[in-house]
């Protein structure tokens, strides 16, 4: 019972974290509102985290913290590295978003629309 | 106080943040930092590479953490040459964008500040040696970039930064799958453990690691078909922009590349993939840059042409293409950053800034259509130019290896690059000019920091063993990951 538990965990956490970034890039490729292609990069971003968080847990580990009482169960800690990235990576994802955010307020002004179809002064 | 290499991102990045405050009290000292922090950098960089070029490795570990556990910064005569070349590259795009009359004004202190993130953001991806830290700054170089592409305001240029940003987060989404991917399989970070511990990973796995980090570190360094943000951010940044990404941004983007592919892959790997990348890149740049009708977007692909070239140099793999690839990349910096810093004053009004509108303006001009036409001479690579010299170690490997397709595709390429560049030049000295139109002098710096470039190119094309050495040791030190892994882990590890 207790594997069946854990499987049915592994196998919903890992399918989670690539449905978001399935549904991230659904939203980056095929929207035409350009609010609505950072919300998918943030998306996508979600994804990854997700991903690499659950990478380094351990089933029934304890936090990764060494104290006397916890000396014992060493092995059984989950990798606090991963978090400690994934919380880098938060901070990164924050900053793009709001760069892009203040760009999409920049174009709307400029363009008077925020759809991506109608913008195109530059060629690609 | 002890010189070590943590010098290179403390500072600037104490600079940026203190320049809004200062700016606060006083404008005119805000102003001056930058040029006070780089000069530091660059005096930190000459008194490193001699030390480096006797001791032959420096490693720092931060925070007491010894090297595979916490981040560590490696100066090698490789990372050192390139660390060098962005400090002083900066400080002469300081002193060209001082009283640089569109970015110098209200909007100073933003881009001064994000002038500085991006340095730092360069030289620390050019000199840690932990792969998710790469990442860290990878993201602080492309954050300022895409506000520095955005910062005159108007409707291109946020069109340009937002088509850059959307490119450059897929970029950043792929590295960090890589890197998780990564460490599932080798459970470190460190770039030297993971080279030791990479012969166990399956060649699966490899792939699909090494086809996320080409894809990722591929859009900062402008390999096709991944360079769509190029000649968009290229042409609607101001000037000294312009330059600083050619200088530094891009120098980073392919340092990275190259780190990633020699020390955690072997070349033999991707060998073949760098060719046809780079081959593809300068092909498609190159004759993309013949139909371009805007200065800056014609500079731009001729940029990307560049580095293609460099990446297929990288990938012929001997001693002698490794060095001319590190010649080229030299190169580059300094007289793509010439170009840039001179074009950006030919065409500084014109609305499109359209290569038609600058009919005759060497009378007007001299001095600064002067410095274009050496830069466009020593680009293409005619001798006596520091150009010239590049080309010349690359074809000599090839024709080592015996690869003469290539050979002959890189002298067409290159007669291509004449046929744009002598255009330009054409139209700069022989058409007349039409009446009444205004050009604008460039300020002193500007003709100062252009000086500087000039000389280098004459004297570099002239005396080329000057940087010879360096780059000779640099490629030795690169092409043999084992100095590398043995100088970072210490002795007993292995």
């Amino acid at each position: 019972m207790e594997t069946i538990y854990q499987d049915i965990l592994t196998y919903s956490i890992y399918g989670s974290a690539i449905v978001l970034v399935l549904i991230g890039l659904y939203a980056v490729l095929m929207k035409k509102n350009l609010t609505k292609i950072v919300i998918g990069l943030s998306i996508v971003d979600s994804g990854l985290h997700l991903l690499f968080v659950a990478i380094g847990y351990v089933h029934n580990g304890t936090a990764p913290i060494f104290s006397p009482a916890a000396i014992d169960k060493a092995n059984k800690m989950v990798d606090p590295v991963p978090q400690a990235l994934v919380l880098t990576a938060i901070v990164i994802g924050f900053a793009v978003t709001a760069v892009a955010l203040s760009l999409v307020i920049r174009l709307y002004k400029h363009h008077n629309t925020a759809r991506i179809d109608q913008i195109k002064s530059l060629k690609w | 106080m002890v010189i070590t290499p943590v010098h290179y991102i403390a500072f600037p990045l104490l600079a940026a943040f203190l320049i809004p405050l200062i700016g606060k009290i006083n404008r005119q000292a805000a102003r001056i930092i930058p040029g006070i922090v780089l000069s530091y950098l660059a005096f930190v960089s000459v008194n490193l590479m001699i030390e480096v070029q006797s001791v032959g490795f420096i490693t720092e570990t931060l925070a007491g953490w010894k090297a595979p556990w916490g981040i560590n910064l490696v100066f090698s005569k490789f990372s050192g040459l390139l660390a060098t070349l962005i400090s002083f590259m900066g400080l002469i795009i300081w002193a060209y964008s001082f009283n640089f009359k569109k970015v110098d004004t209200a909007i100073s202190l933003k881009y001064q500040t994000l002038q500085m993130m991006m340095v730092t953001g360069a030289l620390g991806m050019v000199l840690t040696g932990d792969i998710f830290n790469l990442f860290v700054f990878l993201e602080i170089v492309a954050i300022s970039a895409y506000s520095l592409t955005a910062l005159y305001r108007n409707r291109d240029g946020a069109e340009a930064a937002f088509k850059y940003l959307l490119i450059g987060s897929f970029a950043s989404a792929f590295i960090l799958l890589g890197i998780i991917i990564l460490y599932t399989q080798v459970g470190t970070l460190n770039m030297a453990e993971i080279s030791v511990r990479m012969v166990d990973v399956s060649i699966g796995m490899k792939t699909l690691i090494f086809t996320l980090f080409a894809v990722g570190f591929g859009i900062e360094a402008e390999i096709f078909p991944l360079n769509g943000w190029a000649p968009d951010a290229y042409s609607q940044a101001p000037g000294p922009i312009g330059a600083a990404f050619a200088a530094i941004v891009v120098k980073a983007g392919v340092y990275a590349l190259i780190r990633v592919i020699f020390t955690i892959f072997d070349l033999d790997v991707a060998s073949e993939f760098l060719i046809y990348a780079g081959f593809v890149t300068m092909v498609i740049a190159e004759l993309s840059a013949l139909r371009q009708t805007n200065l800056k977007r014609m500079l731009a692909y001729s940029s990307i042409g560049q580095m293609g070239f460099v990446l297929v140099a990288f990938g012929i793999g001997t001693q002698t293409a490794v060095v001319g690839a590190l010649f080229l990349m030299f190169n580059h910096a300094v007289i793509k950053g010439l170009l840039f810093m001179s074009g950006s004053y030919l065409v500084y009004d014109t609305p499109g800034k359209e290569i038609n509108a600058l009919k005759g303006i060497a009378k007007q001009l001299p001095i600064v259509s002067f410095f274009f036409a050496l830069g466009a001479f020593a680009i293409v690579g005619l001798p006596p130019f520091a150009g010239f010299w590049a080309k010349l170690w690359v074809l000599t490997a090839a024709a080592e290896k015996e690869m003469i397709m290539l050979i002959v595709i890189i002298l067409l390429i290159s007669v291509v690059e004449i046929v744009y560049y002598f255009r330009v030049l054409n139209k700069l000295y022989f058409d007349k000019r039409k009446e009444g139109v205004e050009v604008i002098k460039p300020t002193v710096q500007a003709f100062a920091s252009m000086s500087v470039l000039a000389v280098t190119i004459i004297v570099v094309g002239l005396y080329p063993d000057i940087i010879l050495g360096f780059l000779k040791n640099a490629s030795d030190t690169l092409m043999d990951k084992s100095i590398y892994i043995k100088n970072v882990l210490g002795e007993n590890m292995n």
